[in-house]
């Protein structure tokens, strides 16, 4: 390469240095930007035995059991804010010959109800236990509601009951949360 | 010329870089290339960086994505470019960021022939590899990836800001040979890693014998954060604070090392040189103000397991969910540790072929003044190869360049760099004399320039020096 020919390349280098620039590019896409997470994760779980539902020393029937936990998450600030929907899977295995009423309330720090939901679940045998799912969806206003939760209190309710009751109700649980950052 | 193209190609791979100043290596117009090779042929009799403007250097890129691939205008969705280009990418690739600033750099050529120099300058570096597997979970959620496990083990990364205070000799030992060495004192202000890290996190169905409908089990985890010049920052209020601290450490005010730098040139004969050298052979020992955290075990979470106890009036039930928080804290307790630790410097290795031709005169007739010297070739042309230890390996890279002497206060060197960011880095540097002021500028991926946004990497030196030239 001879010195004629350097030189102008020397130039255009120099030139295209100093002019370099940024483009065919929006930036203002990052506002666009959104992270979409679907998360599954178990929620609670519980085994409940026929006799929970006898108080064998009175020989008293107890029609209502309940329990109650944190759910700490639920009312987080950020899921506050991310929090799109939120779809709760109940999963019942009943092999108590009775039908149950359960109910979800779900509680916040103060325990003012912020959020209710019930299911029934069908009568099973010790033998034949029978399956019963419910499925409860929660997406707009009331995500308001459920992300101000702090506890939920299970109740499980029966009909009638006696010292004789056998089985057991089972439940499996999870969410799925529809984030968005 | 292309078949010689593919075989270089082939010999490097298709590696990535950082650190690499492929441009301002062998050109011997700029006293700073001495601090890339000390065993390489010094052409002046003393130099004088300009404090403060002797070396400014910057260096960022990511080896898998450019700013162009997210951003472009287009009427795709930006959110479905990321998710392209999240599974796109791999857990190897990775970003990283360079800068360099010289407070002084001075040299002179003793009456025993030995060229001394010596100076100080700041140091950052950082690299993060990317954490694919975290991305996915971070983007998508674990709803479509049920038994997959996803690996904790790919976070890696590490970031330095360092004070380096070095002093090198120089000395041409016969007519082909010339060895040199720098010692090098770090000085540490502030310094992170979480390197070697392990474990999996997996989402699994459970059957009919599972006590839930899922089991979320994080496997074998041993995930370790090493941070020195870090605790004592966080009790500082404010930004100014934070800064003030960190340069109270440059003059010797943090954590220490010592490392060299090794180099030769050995001329085969008139037209062919080689040279080669290694920088920071050495360590860095952390042991103030260091703070390590590690998270490490096993646990499979399946939600809260209710009892419902019978309860008198007014009695509460168990605390299920803080003694859940409990159970995962003994299970994977998150420890603060405050062992001091070695980290080794990233060596980098450079090496040159040379082919020069030409003999350079600049003033048009004989070369009197340059008899007894070095013999300046007008053009050199050669290969050049790079590499840097980094966490994950090497990192390497190969040059083709082409040096040419314009006149003898203008002269320039061209470059074309193979490395993973891409195939076609093309980089040009200028070392011009004015009086005894020089001034260089070396910058890469030119071709990019029209549009930086497309570029992978970028990378920049420059700076003034004051050269005093043999007689």
């Amino acid at each position: 390469m001879n010195k004629t020919l350097f030189l102008p390349i020397f130039v255009v280098c120099i030139c295209l240095f100093f002019t370099g620039c940024i483009k065919n590019t929006d930036f203002d896409q990052a506002e666009d930007i959104a992270l979409t997470p679907v998360v599954e994760l178990d929620l609670i779980y519980f085994n409940l035995r026929a006799e929970q539902f006898f108080d064998s020393i009175n020989s008293n029937p107890i029609l209502t059991v309940r329990d109650t936990t944190d759910i700490k998450f639920l009312d987080d600030g950020t899921l506050q804010e991310s929090l799109k929907r939120a779809e709760f899977y109940f999963n019942f295995t009943n092999s108590i010959p009775r039908s149950f009423q359960v109910d979800f309330q779900f509680l916040s720090e103060v325990n003012d109800t912020t959020y209710v939901t019930q299911t029934s679940v069908s009568q099973g045998t010790p033998n034949a236990p029978v399956i019963s799912e419910f499925i409860e969806n929660i997406e707009g206003d009331d995500i308001l509601q459920l992300t101000k939760a702090h506890k939920v209190v299970v109740s499980v309710t029966i009909p009638s009951s006696d010292e004789n009751l056998e089985g057991t109700l089972n439940l499996k649980s999870k969410t799925t949360y529809f984030l968005e950052y | 010329m292309q078949h010689y193209l593919t075989i270089i190609l082939s010999l490097v791979g298709f590696f990535a870089i950082s650190q690499n100043k492929q441009i301002l290596y062998g050109f011997d117009d700029v006293p700073q290339s001495l601090m890339l090779n000390p065993g390489m042929k010094v052409t002046q009799k003393k130099h004088y960086g300009i404090p403060f403007l002797s070396q400014i250097h910057f260096n960022g890129g990511s080896s898998g994505v450019s700013v162009y691939d997210i951003f472009k205008d287009g009427s795709d969705n930006i959110n479905d470019r990321i998710t392209a280009k999240i599974f796109e990418m791999k857990n190897t690739d990775f970003f990283t960021a360079t800068q360099q600033l010289e407070l002084i750099n001075f040299g002179w050529r003793a009456k025993n022939e030995i060229y001394f120099s010596g100076g100080i300058y700041q140091e950052f570096d950082f690299i993060a590899y990317f954490p694919r597997d975290l991305a996915i979970l971070a983007w998508e959620g674990n709803r479509d990836y049920l038994d997959y496990e996803f690996d904790l083990g790919e976070i890696s990364t590490t970031g330095d800001f360092m004070t380096v205070y070095h002093f090198g000799l120089n000395k041409q030992i016969t007519d082909k040979l010339t060895v040199g060495a720098r010692l090098k004192l770090y000085s540490s202000m502030f310094s992170y890693r979480s390197v070697n890290n392990a474990g999996t996190f997996v989402t699994t169905l459970g059957d009919e014998n599972s006590e839930n409908i899922y089991e979320h089990t994080v496997r074998n985890a041993d995930v370790t954060v090493e941070t020195s010049g870090y605790a004592s920052l966080r009790e500082l209020d404010g930004a100014s604070q934070v800064t003030n601290e960190i340069l109270g450490r440059a003059f010797f005010g943090g954590n220490f090392g010592v490392g060299v730098d090794l180099g030769f040139t050995y001329d085969f004969n008139e037209a062919w040189t080689l040279s080669a050298s290694a920088q920071d052979v050495g360590a860095i020992f952390h042991s103030k103000d260091v703070e390590n955290y590690r998270a490490h075990g096993n646990y499979t979470l399946d939600g809260i397991n209710l009892i419902f106890p019978p309860l008198s009036q007014g009695e509460s039930t168990f605390p299920y969910y803080d003694d859940l928080e409990d159970e995962i804290e003994r299970e994977i307790p998150i420890d603060t540790l405050h062992n001091s630790y070695t980290q080794l410097r990233p060596v980098k290795f450079n090496a040159a072929l040379s082919f020069g031709f030409g003999r350079f005169n600049a003033s048009g007739d004989c070369d009197c003044l340059n008899m007894g010297g070095g013999k300046l070739h007008k053009q050199n042309v050669g290969l050049q190869f790079y590499s840097i230890f980094r966490p994950k390996g090497p990192q390497m890279a190969g040059t083709l360049f082409y040096h040419r002497r314009l006149t003898d206060y203008l002269s320039a060197k061209a470059t074309y760099t193979v490395d993973s960011y891409s195939l076609s880095n093309v980089g040009l540097g200028v070392s011009a004399d004015i009086g005894k002021i020089n001034f260089y500028i070396a910058a890469d991926n030119l071709i990019k320039y029209g549009n930086l946004a497309k570029a992978k990497s970028v990378s920049l030196q420059l700076g003034f020096n004051i050269i005093i030239d043999e007689e």
